[in-house]
């Protein structure tokens, strides 16, 4: 009997678990719930990527009010100034439509996607949903195709066969596509919470700590800008708002929409603080084919928040708009005759051909 | 008469416990300092182990350990010997820690030369491994329970051979250096690994 004892004892201790070190099932840090509302007939591979929102600011062209053709051209080279601005693409899951399907995510974000600082900071992603042309597995972000580029077309890192202005994949709906729609997205939040312009939601809850599943309805862009000259953030409906958390307790619904209304939430920015990029203009004409052109004058903030110009003409170039050959994404080429890469008023300008401009200097 | 009998008494036992002061601290170190007591027919030892994790496949195990041996008046000797170390390692998604129980019965062969005892030492017995894996960032997601925290027991049998080389300091003190290679049986299949220990010995 107590030889029996002695062996069940060791048993028992020896069963208590077996020692797994490194492997073994990982427990994910959070799941998502997505499902794709819509149908989406000539898609081959179908995928749902999680993608990390940006904290960007337009540039003051896009923003400030404009008229005649210089409005046409700003409104075909500018994106949505409230719209949701990828910066990292995440997890990558395949999906079908109409069937809520469990997305894992091993990884937090990290810093450089959290705004705000370390006892208070918060990230937004978007999921999105596309067809996978390129067969890479994953969303490749595309960016907007200005002239004079490295990555252009003609300039000196131009080696892809596919460039990074078109997009390779094709998007069909986002869970959070502008702050003038209705969104669902993943929030990340450590520490305190601190409402700030990134992505607002005020009106709405607070986000959980770690991950959860807001919900907001969107605001006018007029009421932005009226709350924006106001010096607050615009209201979201508080009936419109939740927050979840745990993050699996809500479902992400994906509305499908047309890939040209929801390509801009797969294109990225390479400046994120409203500063513009100035170029000199080369004696040769650059290729204008399928671009739009307007001189505008080089406009500031004034002091009343409704801009003023600086006296200083720029010729403004869209990325190619017309014809089948279109950029996926939009965004603006600004040329001046006389300045400096990052302002043309930087006392000794880098150039000067005021005195002698291009013979095609159209402004 | 008596006072000046007194003041020499005082002034002679002065001298002569500043004479006896000065000759104690010219002879710090007397030839009793390091005397040593014959090996006895027990040992003592206990100090500090540092050596592979019987199970983890990374890392080193530090802890301590302690042991006795009984001689037998001949070249052998058999005792028990028990240590605990731990040892902590990560991977991208685990931050793994293993706490080793060895436990064992010894045998040893030994000689004493001089000062110095000589051993081959041979142990056996089982090392009972505690594993406590967090997931790692799963406390900034929020994780609680299993999801962010395991943990587990497993009984290892396990084996080792260790040279123990010890030197009689003073009385029955000695200081021990013991290494050598072990051998745990986990997974269904021996692991090779080795330990050491860097410690005290006492013989009453």
């Amino acid at each position: 009997m107590a030889s029996v004892k002695g062996t069940l004892a060791l048993c028992l201790l020896a069963a208590c678990g077996d020692i797994q070190n490194f492997s073994g099932e990982v427990p994910p840090l959070a799941t998502v719930v997505v499902q794709v509302d819509g149908t989406i007939t000539d898609a081959t591979s179908l995928r749902v990527a999680l993608v990390w929102g940006e904290q960007w600011l337009p540039e003051p062209l896009c923003v400030l009010p404009a008229s005649g053709s210089a409005a046409a051209v700003i409104a075909a080279g500018c994106r949505d100034p409230f719209g949701f601005v990828p910066q990292q693409v995440d997890a990558n899951a395949a999906i079908t439509p109409g069937t809520p399907e469990s997305f894992e995510l091993p990884t937090l974000p990290d810093a450089s996607l959290l705004v705000g600082d370390l006892t208070a900071r918060v990230g937004y992603a978007s999921l999105v949903v596309y067809d996978d042309r390129d067969g890479d597995g994953t969303l490749k972000l595309a960016r907007a195709n200005r002239l004079s580029n490295p990555d252009g077309p003609g300039g000196s890192d131009d080696t892809d066969p596919m460039p990074m202005f078109r997009l390779r994949d094709t998007v069909y709906g986002a869970s959070f596509v502008s702050m003038t729609q209705p969104d669902q997205r993943l929030a990340y939040r450590e520490g305190a919470f601190v409402q700030s312009a990134f992505y607002p939601r005020a009106g709405c809850g607070d986000p959980p700590p770690a991950f959860s599943v807001l919900a907001a309805g969107g605001f006018s862009a007029s009421d932005a800008i009226a709350a924006t000259l106001a010096g607050m953030l615009p209201q979201e409906d508080p009936a419109t708002c939740s927050q979840t958390a745990p993050p699996e307790d809500a479902t992400i619904h994906i509305p499908v929409a047309a890939p040209a209304d929801v390509a801009e939430v797969a294109c990225t920015e390479s400046t994120a603080d409203s500063s513009v990029r100035y170029r000199e203009p080369e004696a040769m004409s650059p290729d204008f084919t399928g671009r739009r052109t307007a001189c505008v004058m080089v406009p500031t903030f004034g002091t009343d928040g409704s801009g003023s110009g600086s006296g200083t003409i720029e010729l403004i170039v869209t990325g190619v708009v017309d014809g089948s050959d279109a950029d996926s994404c939009a965004g603006l080429t600004h040329y001046i005759l006389k300045g400096c890469r990052e302002t043309p008023d930087c006392g000794v300008p880098d150039w000067d051909h005021s005195l002698a401009p291009p013979d095609w200097w159209p402004c | 008469v008596i006072l000046r009998g007194v003041k020499l008494a005082v002034i002679a036992a002065v001298l002569a416990v500043a004479t006896a002061t000065a000759r104690a601290d010219d002879r710090l170190l007397t030839e009793q300092t390091f005397k040593v007591d014959p090996p006895g027919a027990l040992v003592v030892d206990t100090g500090f182990i540092v050596g592979l994790p019987a199970a983890l496949p990374t890392g080193l195990s530090t802890g301590i350990g302690a042991g006795i041996m009984h001689t037998c008046g001949c070249h052998l000797a058999y005792g028990a010997l028990a240590s605990w170390s731990s040892a902590s390692a990560s991977s991208e998604t685990w931050t793994v820690t293993h706490d080793d129980l060895r436990l064992r019965a010894t045998g040893a062969i030994r000689n004493d030369v001089g000062r110095g005892s000589l051993a081959l030492r041979l142990g056996v017995g089982a090392t009972l491994v505690h594993e406590d894996r967090v997931r790692n960032q799963g406390q900034r997601a929020g994780l609680s329970g299993m999801d962010l925290e395991q943990t587990a027991t497993e009984m290892l049998p396990a084996a080792d051979l260790e040279a123990v080389v010890g030197l009689r300091i003073f009385g029955a003190w000695a200081f021990q250096v013991a290494a050598g290679p072990t051998a745990t049986y986990f997974d269904s299949h021996v692991r090779g690994g080795w330990t050491a220990e860097l410690g005290v010995a006492w013989h009453p």
